[in-house]
C-alpha cells in the first residue's frame, strides 16, 4: 500500500513523462541521410535525453533522488509492455524464427568475439585486471551480479566492469541504434544478421538498435523484430551461463598471454 | 500490486504516444494495447508465482508466441488489433523515465576516463560485430539469406 501511495503521490513525475513522450513523438523520426543510407533519431532518444535534462538541469523542481530512484522501477517494468509487443510479432514470424535456429543459437558465441578485440585495446589503454572486467561481456545487470560475487565491487575487475556497465547504460542505447544502422548502410551485411546481433544487451538496447533497422527495411520489418527478440530472450536466458563457462576462463586465459606482450609495464 | 500500476501508467502514456507517433485513432489502437498490458502483467504475475530463476521476459514470449503464432486460432485477431500498436512508442516513455533514473549513473559516468568510454564502446561494437557476423555466415550456408 505504502509503495502504491509512493507512485501516485509523484503524479507530477508522471506527468512531465507523459509530456515528454507527447514532444518526442510529435518530432518524430529525424533522418540524416549519410551516403546511401542515414543516421536515425528516434523519438526515445529525445525522451531518454529529456529526461535527463530533467534531472539534471531541474527545470521543475519535482524531478530528484525519490523521483530518480521511482523511475528506475518503471523502466525495469515498463519495457515489458514493449517485450509483448515484440513477441507478437515473433508469434506471428515463428516459422522464420524456427527457420533460423541455427543462426540464433550460434551467433550467441559470436557475442564472445568482443574477448578478442577489445582486450588487447584494453591491454594498450594501459588497464590491467580492469580489462577483464570491462571486456568479458557486454556488462549487463547478471554479468555485474557475477563479477560482484566472484571478485567483489571494490576489486579491480569489478570497477571494470562497473565501467562498461555504466557506459552501457548510458550510452549504450544511443551507440547501439548508432552501429546498427551504420553497419547496414556501409556494410554487406544482411539485416537479418544485423537483427539477431541486436539481441545482444539489454531490453532497451534491442529497442533502440532493432528501431532503425526496421525503419530502415519495412519490408522485413517482422522478421527483423521477431529475430532480434529470440536473440535478446536467449541471451538472456543462456548469456550468464556463457560468462560464467566461456566468457570469463577465456578473457582471463587471454589475460595472461597477452599481458606479458601488451600491458604497461608497473612504473612505480 | 506495485507492478500492476506501474504497468497501467506506462500503458497509458504509450497509448497516448502511440497515436500521436502512427496517428491511428485512440479507439482504434485500445483493444490492441490492452492485450499487450495482460501480457505484460501475465508474464510478471508467472514470474512471482512461480519459484524458479526464469527471468520475465522468457514468460512474456512464450505467451506473446503462443497468442499470436499460425497455429493458434487466435493468431488472427491479435495479430489485427496488436498490428495498430506500433513497437517505437512503447519503449519511448520507457526511455524517458530511464533518462531520469540516470541522474545518478551520471555523477559515475563523469569520472570515468575517456580510455574506459572508449573501450565500453568496443566492447559493444565488437559484441554487436561478433554476433552479426557469426549470424550472417550461418544464414547464408542455410540459405536463408
Amino acid at each position: 500500500m505504502e509503495r502504491i501511495q509512493e507512485i501516485t503521490k509523484n503524479w507530477k513525475l508522471h506527468l512531465v513523462i507523459l509530456i515528454i513522450v507527447m514532444i518526442s513523438e510529435k518530432i518524430n523520426i529525424v533522418k540524416i541521410p549519410i551516403g546511401s543510407g542515414s543516421i536515425m533519431f528516434l523519438p526515445m532518444l529525445y525522451a531518454m535525453v529529456l529526461g535527463l535534462i530533467m534531472y539534471l538541469a531541474k527545470p521543475v523542481k519535482i524531478i530528484g533522488k525519490a523521483q530518480e530512484a521511482i523511475s528506475g522501477k518503471f523502466v525495469v517494468l515498463g519495457i515489458s509492455v514493449f517485450i509483448a509487443k515484440v513477441s507478437i510479432n515473433s508469434g506471428l514470424a515463428v516459422q522464420e524464427v524456427i527457420a533460423a535456429g541455427p543462426a540464433l543459437i550460434l551467433q550467441e558465441l559470436g557475442n564472445l568475439g568482443t574477448i578478442f578485440v577489445a582486450l588487447p585495446i584494453a591491454l594498450l589503454l594501459g588497464f590491467k585486471r580492469e580489462a577483464v572486467g570491462m571486456t568479458h561481456s557486454i556488462a549487463r545487470e547478471p554479468n555485474v551480479a557475477y563479477i560482484a560475487q566472484k571478485y567483489t565491487l571494490d576489486s579491480p575487475e569489478g570497477r571494470g566492469v562497473m565501467i562498461t556497465y555504466v557506459v552501457g547504460t548510458l550510452i549504450g542505447t544511443i551507440f547501439m541504434g548508432l552501429v546498427a544502422s551504420t553497419l547496414a548502410t556501409f556494410t554487406p551485411l544482411h539485416p537479418y544478421a544485423l537483427a539477431m546481433a541486436c539481441g545482444v544487451g539489454s531490453g532497451s538496447m534491442m529497442a533502440a538498435s532493432s528501431a532503425p533497422l526496421v525503419e530502415m527495411f519495412p519490408e522485413m520489418a517482422e522478421t527483423i523484430s521477431a529475430y532480434a527478440a529470440t536473440s535478446n530472450v536467449l541471451s538472456t536466458a543462456d548469456g550468464i551461463l556463457m560468462t560464467v563457462l566461456i566468457g570469463l576462463p577465456l578473457c582471463n586465459f587471454l589475460y595472461k598471454i597477452l599481458y606479458p606482450i601488451l600491458g604497461r609495464k608497473e612504473k612505480k | 500490486m506495485e507492478y500492476v500500476l506501474i504497468l497501467l501508467i506506462v500503458t497509458f502514456i504509450a497509448f497516448i504516444g502511440n497515436s500521436i507517433y502512427t496517428g491511428i485513432g485512440l479507439m482504434e489502437s485500445l483493444p490492441g494495447i490492452i492485450i499487450l498490458m495482460l501480457i505484460a502483467m501475465a508474464g510478471i504475475t508467472l514470474e512471482k508465482l512461480i519459484p524458479l530463476p526464469i527471468p520475465t521476459i522468457i514468460y512474456i514470449t512464450v505467451i506473446g508466441v503462443l497468442l499470436a503464432m499460425p497455429y493458434s486460432p487466435t493468431s488472427e485477431v491479435v495479430g489485427t488489433l496488436v498490428g495498430k500498436v506500433e513497437m517505437l512508442p512503447l519503449a519511448t516513455p520507457v526511455l524517458a523515465y530511464a533518462g531520469v533514473s540516470m541522474g545518478k549513473d551520471w555523477v559515475e559516468f563523469k569520472k570515468i576516463s575517456w580510455r574506459g568510454i572508449l573501450l565500453a564502446a568496443c566492447v559493444m561494437i565488437g559484441t554487436f560485430l561478433g554476433s552479426a557476423v557469426v549470424s550472417h555466415i550461418i544464414l547464408s550456408i542455410q540459405g536463408i539469406i
